[in-house]
């Protein structure tokens, strides 16, 4: 194996696993759109795995673009990365890559900004990473020979199901959503201790007054 | 201080009165009318154009008394240097349950608050005036505007919108949703309203008590409204008084007065809350020591705030208070930011556990544990508020967290102290 092959085998793995990572990213994102929670975390740590993980992403592909400009086998320019139709091998599937990353991109400026910036803008380019997603699956699957048979090919249609699932879960979770008037009240009772533990009940009507 | 002084033009103010009162009537509960305002104030001091009381106020060293106490001439220079349509608001919907001066000011002196709200629009050249208040002291301002109206006082038509019963109402962001028309729930900043505010005007909001201070400063000059208050925080200020014997008043005093003077030295009191419910709980033991500024306050961790005071009686058990507060506070959370929708109930199921007899162990390492997470991290101040309250009642009511951990609870008097409002939204109409 030559080091330009290292380079090549690199840029594959290193696509792979970002596409993994990708997928993670955008299921942790709708559990905290939803305020969903992991077994055994708490409510925050689901927000900070969904920001590190998406951030160990982009490194990633980072890694998977770098490895597949300096790798000679095929010649790529590094500005193929980010921009479209910049790159004459693989013309189309390496433009939706760059559109895909692009977008990530703007997902992690606005929110490192995020305190900056108007809330609505924000959210509108959050938004995009369902857009991202799909794009990123359609440049994996068509660049790839590796992903297009085998067990590869199988995980790459696992994640596509688990999207999809988690999107049609967020879909159905938005939709008998309480009124925010009655979350509160809800969420009140819940911790509210029943009758019978933690003090008498004269405490607690003494506090509800 | 280099500043130069914004004295008024001669002959334009009346004669300022020396000492206290200076907003509120000289003849206690005897609201003024225009004829009684005038006679004691004199006209609005109009300038004549924008920008030219900015630095009188300036001078002045005039701070929000809604609580904040942001520097006012800053929110003033902000608003008149945005470009576009501007827009003032005096907020007058005080939704501290624990706080009536905004209240009992715009009943007892309608025509001050009008009359500041009127300069300061001036200052900023607004071309819209709002005032934002709660149903009762509606009848007085009406009044009021007619009289003005008959006397050719205002320059610009004052719209009265009212706020719900709710303790966010008045938070700024919130204020201006429901002028809009909306609930009055807040918005993430930025934009700030001074930004970007009433129908994406620039809005200066502003506590009305502030402005009945703007009104006085631009008769009297900023040298005479220093004559009382510190150096870094002069003037006087409206304090809502609750003493440990149940009754409360609102007394208008000199910023920085020794606490103690403001409270009655009986009955006994073990502990005291400064700045209400989004405030501190001090021993009493060390307020006695301290002085009504910030300078001193934030020193202990405490601030003026709206200038709520309670002495909790020695009868009565802090916890059970605290556990009241907070459950109230976790029912008025508008329920849009998770820490807070999810914090503070569970904050005020752990402060309620504390008030029963013998809580598990954990309960108040968890409260102080939750009492950070949410700080910071909602889209108002609310969770942030909350959690000093529970951070500084754990701290000051340790040792009767001790007594209800052995099954006991020191308290003697049962009745609920601290003033509280019935009923929580539950329907979106309620932030109407």
């Amino acid at each position: 194996m030559s080091g330009t092959t290292a380079f090549w085998y690199a840029s594959r793995a290193t696509g792979i696993v970002s596409l993994l990572l990708l997928t993670a990213v955008l299921v942790l994102g709708i559990l905290v759109n939803r305020q969903g929670r992991l077994p055994g975390l708490p409510r925050f740590a689901v927000t900070s795995l969904h920001r590190n993980i998406s951030l160990l992403a982009v490194a990633f592909i980072a890694v998977h673009v770098l490895t597949a400009v300096l790798d000679t086998y095929v010649h790529i320019p590094i500005l193929a990365g980010v921009i479209p139709f910049a790159s004459s091998y693989e013309r189309g599937w390496l433009t939706l890559g760059a559109i895909s990353f692009d977008i990530m991109l703007a997902m992690i400026i606005t929110s490192l900004l995020r305190g900056r910036l108007n809330r609505t803008l924000w959210k509108v380019v959050h938004l995009l990473a369902y857009l991202s997603w799909p794009v990123a699956f359609a440049h994996s699957i068509g660049s790839s020979r590796d992903l297009q048979h085998g067990w590869l090919l199988d995980l790459s249609i696992g994640c596509a199901l688990i999207v999809a699932a988690a999107v049609l879960w967020r879909l159905a979770h938005a939709a008998r959503q309480l009124p925010r008037a009655a979350r509160v009240a809800a969420i009140l009772a819940r911790h509210t201790p029943p009758t019978g533990t933690h003090g008498p009940a004269q405490a607690r009507e003494r506090i509800a007054r | 201080m280099t500043t130069t002084m914004d004295e008024p033009a001669a002959g334009r103010a009346a004669t300022p009165a020396d000492g206290l009162p200076r907003l509120l009537p000289l003849v206690p509960g005897a609201p003024e009318d225009l004829g009684a305002h005038l006679a004691r104030y004199g006209r609005p001091a109009y300038r004549g154009g924008p920008g030219l009381l900015i630095h009188g106020v300036k001078a002045a060293g005039l701070t929000g008394r809604g609580g904040a106490a942001f520097p006012v001439y800053r929110k003033l220079a902000i608003v008149a240097g945005a470009r576009g349509r501007k827009v003032i608001v005096a907020n007058g919907a005080e939704s501290e349950p624990a706080s009536r001066k905004d209240g009992l000011l715009l009943r007892a002196a309608p025509n001050l608050v009008l009359d500041g709200l009127q300069l300061a629009a001036e200052a900023i050249g607004a071309s819209e005036a709002h005032l934002y208040l709660h149903p009762g002291s509606g009848p007085a301002i009406g009044r009021a505007l007619s009289q003005r109206a008959a006397a050719g006082l205002d320059w610009l038509d004052v719209t009265m919108t009212e706020a719900p019963p709710r303790f966010l109402a008045g938070q700024e962001s919130a204020l201006v949703n429901r002028l809009g028309g909306g609930p009055a729930l807040p918005t993430f900043v930025p934009p700030r309203v001074s930004e970007r505010g009433l129908g994406g005007a620039a809005t200066l909001v502003q506590n009305v008590e502030t402005l009945a201070h703007l009104a006085l400063i631009a008769r009297y000059g900023p040298r005479w409204f220093r004559e009382l208050g510190t150096d870094k925080e002069p003037g006087s200020m409206l304090t809502t008084v609750h003493q440990a014997d149940g009754t409360s008043q609102v007394i208008e005093v000199e910023i920085g007065v020794p606490l103690s003077t403001l409270l009655a030295s009986q009955p006994a009191a073990q502990a005291l809350l400064i700045g209400g419910y989004h405030g501190t709980w001090l021993p009493m033991a060390q307020a006695a020591s301290l002085t009504l500024d910030n300078a001193t306050l934030n020193q202990r961790g405490a601030a003026v705030g709206a200038g709520v005071i309670a002495a909790l009686p020695a009868d009565r058990c802090g916890l059970v208070e605290a556990a009241r507060v907070v459950r109230y506070l976790a029912t008025e959370s508008a329920g849009q930011c998770g820490p807070c929708l999810n914090g503070l109930p569970r904050m005020a199921a752990g402060l309620a556990e504390l008030a029963g007899r013998g809580h598990r162990k954990q309960v108040r390492a968890d409260l102080e544990r939750w009492a950070g997470l949410v700080t910071r991290r909602g889209a108002c101040n609310h969770p942030d508020g909350t959690a000093r309250f529970v951070a500084s009642a754990l701290t000051v009511f340790a040792p009767e967290i001790s007594v209800h951990a052995r099954g006991h609870c020191s308290a003697t008097n049962r009745a609920p102290f601290l003033p509280l409002p019935h009923g929580m939204p539950t329907t979106e109409d309620d932030w109407i």
